[in-house]
């Protein structure tokens, strides 16, 4: 093959583009089919949310955090609130933790189901997307019965939750967890068998575990590659301690793995939710915060394992109403990070397969 | 698009011909009132809420709207999500590229007026009618699946009562 | 090893290059001075108590005295987790790149320097890429950057 002289050439792929979840731009170095080189190029969703949060007050960053990861919003919520809880030492009443518990998981089952549905779309199936946005709108049903919205929550705040669940939320969230159960076994038996997904999905974008470490890599990508970490057992926050189930590690680091990984994910959220609903406690749903919440000084940097992975928050606070600064880490930031690596040898469309299975949402890596 | 501007012109020297560019007309609007493709052009939270009327429940093909990959499939572009300084010449470029009649539809307090928290965002466009005309605002963050719907029957609503003399580039 | 027993180790290990600071809140804080950021960052990850290998977060602060330069390290497999910051004047601010400790360091650092106007030493890749291509006011993250068009939300009373 080497007499036939081939020609580099560049390929522009977004920041418009189906396949790149949002407005990513990647500057491709081709060779024929093969890609050797890749160059992100992100701020096409830079909205400066730092920058916002510095001129609020605490409990006004909440809202405005919801749209740093709004595929996940509760966890937003939840990791700046934990955040100036840890500053202030606040004490969290013992049904509050158990809402968030149960609003934190079905969140993350919702944000699975999207990646789900739309890394079968980008591989090429359509039906799964459509399979997965059905059973997400039981999800969207609950989170709508709580606080009224669908996306964009505010729902978890300093102290504890916005408001208490109505009397007809505990059966309806059984039933939706039992039906997802089932349904991502149907999931499975639909793709898993089928050679086309296996082709495109078994061996492709391996990920070695001392490349993911290096590079910042957390959450599902983290575990499919073999490295068992995972927050919410190995730095507990909130009370998952209490709850018995289980982390699932992958040990090939393969787009079917990460695939994989996370529909299991899925089925050990449903066993967290519906331990916490047995074990719901009646009571408070709000610790005493003033509206002029002031934090003593201080900075507190507190991190959640969310459904992309690590989720932090940095607060430094004066002693003052508003923060002076607030910083916010998201997981699709060094997953994006560690794309470039990638580029030995691989086909393009591998290329979009890997895109996908990496889960990336732009606002996270722009804010 | 140049013929079909003139056929008024042409149609009405001939006799009987303003019968025909009467049903013309009716029968040009309501192939267009009726299948509405959008250019699937998501940026942040407005996308997923698009998605989910794309999907399941909603189901956005019913009213013929169906998405298309490329500008130039398309004659609608629904701007979901939030317009930076940095997109704002890409969603102009997007636009150019798409072919006549078009029409926008901003979808979101961003694309209409700057978002509910960004008027202080060094990096945000406040309003993409700086950027594109547009025909139909949907305000909400993000709206309901229920009131894009509603904004979508708004724009086949406003076709439909468009004369084939009142085409014009934009 | 729990939070304390890591100070502690730090604080009889390490007592010449950082100094505990009591402004964390739950994590250790320690400060770090600039010129021994390297080493610093070198010994953390390599020693075999700590192997503080996962950089999780890395950012800059504008005080308006100075910029603190905060970062968060934390660990696979011993599941430990501290802070460290490295303060410096206002003036030429400038520090050294810890990509070959933490190569995830990179784009924290870039965005620093584009944010910030912190320079980095040795980063090799000091490209915009948060900003439009064409951007001309400055450095947007500085308390006192302003312009024209630039929007300030009304003091509360
Ligand atoms: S209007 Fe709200 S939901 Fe829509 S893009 Fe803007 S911030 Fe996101």
């Amino acid at each position: 093959m080497s007499a036939v002289r081939t020609e580099e050439f560049m390929v522009n792929m977004g920041p418009h583009h189906p396949s790149t979840h949002g407005v990513c731009r990647l500057l491709l170095t081709m060779d024929g089919e093969k890609v050797i080189k890749i160059e992100p190029y992100i701020g096409y969703l830079h909205r400066s949310i730092e920058k916002i949060c510095e001129n609020r007050t605490y409990h006004q960053c909440i809202p405005i955090l919801d749209r740093f990861e709004y595929v996940t919003a509760m966890s937003c919520n939840y990791v700046f609130s934990l955040a100036a809880e840890k500053l202030a030492q606040i004490e969290v009443p013992e049904r509050a933790e158990y809402l968030r518990v149960i609003m934190l998981e079905l969140n993350r089952i919702a944000s699975h189901l999207i990646f789900f549905g739309t890394t079968a779309m980008d591989l090429g199936a359509l039906t799964p997307f459509l399979y997965a946005l059905r059973e997400r709108e039981y999800i969207m049903d609950l989170f709508e019965m709580t606080c009224g919205q669908r996306l964009t929550y505010n729902y978890i705040r300093i102290g504890g939750v916005s408001r208490d669940i109505p009397a007809e939320f505990v059966p309806k969230c059984r039933e939706a967890i039992k039906i997802i159960d089932q349904k991502v076994d149907e999931y499975m038996a639909l793709l898993n068998g089928n050679p086309i997904w296996q082709k495109r999905t078994i061996g492709v974008g391996y990920l070695s575990p001392e490349l993911a470490v290096a590079y910042g890599v957390s959450g599902p990508i983290l575990r499919a590659s073999g490295v068992d970490f995972d927050i919410r057992r190995d730095d507990p926050y909130s009370i998952y301690d209490r709850f018995d189930f289980e982390i699932p590690v992958r040990p090939n680091g393969d787009v079917f793995d990460r695939y994989m990984l996370r529909l299991d994910e899925i089925k050990q959220s449903v066993r967290i939710i519906s331990q916490a609903l047995d074990g719901l406690p009646e009571g408070e749903i709000k610790a005493k915060v003033p509206l002029k919440f002031k934090p003593p000084a201080g900075e507190v940097y507190s991190r959640i394992e969310n459904s992309r992975g690590e989720m932090g928050v940095y607060i430094l606070s004066d002693g003052t109403e508003k923060p002076v600064r607030v910083k916010t880490r998201g997981g699709s930031y060094n997953h994006l990070q560690v794309l470039p690596e990638f580029a030995t040898d691989i086909l393009i469309a591998d290329l979009v397969a890997i895109f996908a299975s990496f889960d990336i949402i732009m606002p996270e890596v722009d804010r | 698009m140049g013929l079909i501007k003139k056929l008024p012109y042409y149609s009405e020297k001939i006799p009987g011909g303003a019968i025909v560019l009467t049903s013309l007309e009716a029968t040009l609007q309501f192939a267009q009132a009726k299948s509405l493709w959008y250019l699937l052009f998501g940026t942040a939270c407005c996308a997923i809420e698009l998605m989910c009327t794309g999907a399941s429940r909603y189901d956005f093909d019913r009213l013929g709207m169906i998405f298309r990959a490329s500008p130039r499939q398309s004659d609608l572009i629904l701007a979901a999500g939030t317009i930076t300084k940095k997109m704002a010449p890409r969603l102009r470029r997007l636009y150019d590229q798409m072919a006549e009649p078009r029409y926008v539809i901003a979808m979101g307090g961003c694309t209409v007026k700057g978002g509910p928290f960004y008027y202080d965002s060094y990096a945000v466009e406040k309003g993409i009618d700086h950027i594109v005309p547009v025909d139909i605002y949907i305000p909400g963050c993000p709206p309901r699946p229920e009131s894009l719907m509603e904004g979508c029957l708004h724009l086949s609503e406003k076709i439909r009562r468009q004369k084939l003399s009142d085409w014009q580039e934009k | 090893m729990t939070r304390d027993q890591l100070k502690d180790y730090i604080g009889s290990k390490y007592a010449s290059l950082m100094t505990p600071l009591d402004t964390g809140r739950f994590d250790p804080m320690f400060e770090v001075k600039a010129d021994r950021l390297f080493e610093v960052s070198r010994a953390l990850r390599d020693d075999e108590n700590l192997k503080l290998d996962f950089l999780c977060n890395m950012h800059a602060t504008d005080t308006r005295e100075n910029f603190e330069i905060v970062y968060s390290i934390a660990s696979i497999t011993t599941k430990l987790r501290l802070d460290f910051k490295i303060v410096m004047p206002y003036q030429n601010a400038e520090i050294d790149s810890v990509q070959e400790v933490w190569p995830a360091a990179n784009w924290y650092e870039r965005e620093m320097w584009e944010l910030f106007g912190i320079n980095v030493k040795n980063h090799g890749n000091l490209k915009r890429f948060l900003l439009p291509d064409d951007w001309n006011q400055g450095h947007p993250m500085r308390k006192d950057w302003d312009a024209p068009d630039f929007v300030r939300m009304p003091e509360i009373q």
